[in-house]
């Protein structure tokens, strides 16, 4: 498969899904496309596009909720960061998105 | 040589509609407006890929769902593995993964669809 091909697939795919949750990829394209590339090949390796930055359990349930993008299973905490957890996604009206911090869920609301 | 194959009106933006042209097994799709001719069958397990969905430009395969440009016939990703404690056979074995599909050229001209079968 052409990995090329399949970002751009991935990019088309979850563009209208995020948009319909009040965000957007992230404008920093270098970012983006690192993403991009590594979820490509995690789909490659177990043809399921994970996050690339959370670990997956032995629960395929569990793991569910970490198949890009994850927003919906995780909205009070990533609304909370403006961000999602690898930070593909950032809330729309995010322009610098460098200023936004990875913020553990334990800590949200403390 | 370009064939007649269809009429616009018969296929809806965001429609696919299979034919039989020339002893090819085809699919017609309409991505917002411009239509695209692939083969029928994924290459992973014959699937009839009009019974699929059409995402824009990707046409996602019903049985296994591995995914295609209509543009270019080009694989996008393989078919999805099997779940835990399925008894049937892994579909994203290597040995079982899909292929591109064979695309052939198309023009619309006065309300029918043409395809160029050589």
């Amino acid at each position: 498969m052409n990995r090329q091909a399949r970002k751009a697939a991935l990019r088309f795919l979850f563009t209208p899904i995020v948009d319909r949750l009040g965000y957007k990829f992230t404008p920093v394209e270098e970012d983006a496309d690192f993403l991009l590339e590594q979820e490509a090949e995690l789909e490659a390796q177990t043809g399921i596009p994970y996050c690339p930055c959370q670990a997956r359990t032995k629960d395929r349930a569990e793991n569910m909720k970490i198949v890009c993008p994850c927003i919906p299973f995780h909205r009070a905490h990533y609304d909370a960061m403006r961000r999602c957890w690898c930070g593909l996604f950032v809330h729309k009206d995010v322009t610098d998105p460098d200023k936004l911090k990875q913020i553990p869920e334990s800590k949200i609301g403390k | 040589m370009f064939i007649k194959a269809a009429e616009e009106k018969e296929i809806a933006p965001g429609g696919m509609k299979a034919f039989v042209l020339d002893g090819h097994e085809l699919v017609l799709c309409n991505y917002g407006g411009t239509f695209y001719a692939v083969e029928r069958a994924c290459g992973h397990a014959k699937a009839r890929l009009e019974r699929g969905a059409l995402t824009g430009w990707i046409l996602t395969c019903p049985l296994h769902y591995a995914q295609f440009d209509i543009r270019t016939g080009e694989a996008l990703s393989g078919p999805a593995p099997k779940a835990p404690d399925n008894k049937h056979p892994n579909p994203s074995d290597p040995a079982l993964s899909t292929k591109g599909l064979k695309t052939w050229p198309v023009k619309a001209e006065g309300g029918f669809i043409y395809i160029d079968l050589q």
